[in-house]
């Protein structure tokens, strides 16, 4: 139960390139070919351990339609890390990556980890983009890139993992202000003894609140 | 391998159209200080901490502890002009997409609220939003630092702020009291309700009082829930390194947590914040006529929600007692508000806790008969995780109808809001009391834990929200 690190994250993307999937496959796994529109966000959580420190993630699940756009743009604040998912059966989904590249920049904190994550790879025959063409556009803008099949669970937990990861490592780097919930990193419960300024500012809540 | 294909084909038909408005969220430069995206994700933390003060003092009285923290205000200064500062650049980039979101889908509500977007655009061109939300921020320090000098602050016109501000500052007092009002509204009729739900697990409590502190401080709930939740798994975390045979203890911040309720809650506030937001820079661009009408318009809101009565003694145990009528009037409520598939989760948790509850009280009639009675730890878990679900349920609700009233500019008035929340309270109240009986019956002794303040908070935390909300739809509605 108890995690040294929380990182959020989000999943972004067109609609029905399987965002959802990814998350179910991720939380649950299982696979529903079958999902419900995503209103607005939806929310997963899981424990995973790197570097012998468990870290749970929370996933916050967006929508993809383009209607709900300017609702989920406000759920972008504090991710430490996000999932751009498109659908290599689809080109337009492809094609729309510089749009959702721009409004997560614009609408989150920098250090933000992206990882490009190309969908369905269990549907080569129907193949639209080419995998090289995925690395090269993750290359250009400095994202992680990956395929995946959220039916057949191929590379679904390396993808999660992996940007958590990368986060891992900007922290121990010192990129992330931990003390900052806005880099969507928070301090598991047993560092009690961490004390930023905010911390401190807490602590007075927790005497003044007898909760002992 | 076709059992992919199909929904992702389905999905297909819905994205041609959109690709034509692809570079629309784009174009906001200059709208939103694109040189300081560091600083715009300071918003939450800070102004959340900022939100207690506004609320609390008009309906309880506490002001030694407003001004305790007001003594913390100073340091963090810096960080909150920042903060608002990207907060108001947001507003920017999102008028640009309803803009376009406007033209696209034709509605009357959608032209209103493009012209409401139009006249901000205009007006905030003298000052910028920079400087703008420095002042909006030290008004509502000033603000906090005294509850009764609100009025005076309103009514008094220009205030030493700034001179040249002037205007502004009235303005923005202005819709301080109003929204103080409102939220007083509210809260008086909801405190009520949470203090009576409330009384039901910690009777006797001793550190009910002291915990029912932690509602008056300068935090949001979902902090104040977090906090709860981190300390009961450092707890449990310890219990289990000491004491591996130790009895699990249920702690609402984390079942509620577990049931996704803090992130439903979190979601809420962050949709909450940028409407109150929004709400706040229309009502600086009104003036004269225009500013009467629409302060007219929250007050009918404060009203409807004032309105909100509910008497716990009236929740009579023998009259639904299968929960079909709650049911019933939770459908609809909600009707055609296309949120069918969460009220559904939130029926059922209902229905959960029912049949727990008739266990816990029947265990004889299960044919079980060497089962041991069922111990007031037993009980009390069950009552706890029960109570956790359907608060999580119930925010998991008011968070996706806010999801849809956004994504709709659905008309839904503060009515059906204010008719939902008395369903819901009277469905917990109600439950509450049941799982009292089984508790007493059981013969439970220990000391209440801290949840009944944080429940009473969600509830008023979440229909404070909505209360801005509504501000948010009366101004799109009508200007």
């Amino acid at each position: 139960m108890a995690y040294a690190y929380l990182f959020k994250y989000i999943i972004i993307g067109d609609t029905g390139v399987g965002k959802s999937c990814l998350l179910l496959q991720f939380t649950d796994k299982r696979f529903q070919p079958v999902h419900d529109l995503t209103i607005g966000v939806e929310f997963g959580a899981r424990m995973i351990t790197i570097d012998g420190k468990q870290i749970k993630l929370q996933i916050w699940d967006t929508a993809g339609q383009e209607s709900f756009r300017s609702i989920t743009r406000s759920y972008y604040r504090g991710a430490a890390g996000a999932l751009l998912v498109y659908d290599i059966t689809r080109r337009d989904t492809f094609n729309h990556l510089t749009t959702w590249l721009e409004d997560a920049r614009q609408h989150s904190n920098s250090n933000m980890v992206i990882m490009l994550i190309g969908n369905k790879s269990d549907l080569e025959s129907r193949r639209e983009v080419k995998k090289e063409e995925g690395e090269a556009f993750a290359r250009e803008h400095g994202l992680i890139f990956m395929e995946t099949s959220a039916k057949t669970a191929s590379n679904v937990e390396e993808a999660f993992i992996n940007t958590a990861k990368e986060i891992y490592e900007k922290i121990q780097e010192g990129v992330f202000d931990i003390n900052n919930e806005a880099n969507g990193i928070k301090i598991g419960p047993q560092h009690p003894t961490t004390n930023s300024p905010l911390s401190s500012n807490q602590g007075g809540q927790h005497a003044g609140g007898g909760c002992c | 391998m076709s059992d992919s294909e199909a929904p992702h084909q389905s999905a297909d038909g819905t994205e041609g159209p959109p690709k034509m408005e692809d570079p629309s969220p784009a174009q906001t430069p200059g709208s939103s200080s694109p040189s300081t995206p560091d600083h715009s994700a300071d918003v939450a933390p800070t102004r959340k901490a900022r939100r207690r003060p506004e609320a609390q003092p008009a309906a309880e009285t506490e002001p030694p502890a407003g001004g305790e923290e007001e003594q913390q205000q100073p340091a963090t200064t810096p960080s909150e002009s920042t903060v608002s500062q990207g907060g108001w650049g947001y507003w920017g980039s999102w008028g640009k997409s309803i803009l376009s979101t406007a033209t696209a889908t034709v509605t009357t509500v959608g032209q209103g609220l493009t012209q409401v977007i139009e006249k901000a655009e205009t007006s905030l061109g003298i000052p910028s939003p920079t400087e703008l939300s420095t002042k909006v921020e030290e008004e509502e320090k000033r603000q906090g630092e005294g509850s009764s000098e609100v009025e005076k602050a309103a009514t008094d016109g220009p205030s030493p702020v700034g001179s040249a501000m002037g205007m502004l500052s009235s303005l923005t007092s202005v819709v301080q009291t109003t929204g103080k009002t409102v939220i007083s509204g509210g809260l008086d009729a909801l405190e009520f309700i949470g203090k009576k739900t409330m009384d039901v697990i910690a009777e006797g409590d001793p550190g009910f009082k002291k915990t029912k502190g932690l509602m008056h401080r300068n935090a949001t709930l979902s902090q104040v829930l977090r906090e709860a939740k981190e300390r009961e798994e450092l707890q449990t975390a310890e219990d289990g390194s000491s004491d591996a045979e130790k009895k699990v203890v249920a702690h609402y911040g984390m079942l509620f947590d577990e049931f996704q309720g803090l992130s439903h809650l979190e979601a809420l506030e962050m949709l909450s914040r940028e409407s109150e937001a929004k709400v706040k820079s229309v009502l600086t661009t009104l003036s004269g006529e225009e500013l009467v009408r629409l302060r007219e318009e929250l007050d009918q809101i404060k009203d409807s929600f004032s309105m909100v009565e509910f008497d716990d003694e009236e929740v009579d145990d023998k009259k639904d007692e299968d929960g079909t009528e709650f049911e019933k009037e939770l459908t609809s409520s909600v009707d055609g508000l296309s949120v069918s598939a969460t009220a559904d989760k939130l029926s059922k948790a209902c229905r959960n806790a029912r049949s727990t509850i008739s266990h816990m009280s029947n265990p004889q009639e299960d044919g079980e008969a060497d089962e041991k009675t069922h111990s007031a730890e037993d009980v009390h878990a069950a009552a706890i995780r029960s109570l956790a679900e359907l608060t999580a349920r119930s925010i998991e609700l008011f968070h996706k109808l806010a999801e849809m009233i956004l994504f709709s500019n659905h008309n839904m008035g503060a009515g059906v809001l204010a008719q939902l929340t008395v369903v819901l309270c009277k469905e917990i109240s109600l439950l509450s009391k049941k799982f009292t009986s089984c508790l007493t019956a059981a013969g439970f002794k220990e000391k209440g834990d801290i949840l009944n303040p944080l429940i009473t908070g969600v509830f008023l935390e979440v229909c404070v929200h909505f209360l801005v909300y509504n501000k948010e739809f009366a101004i799109s509605f009508n200007h």
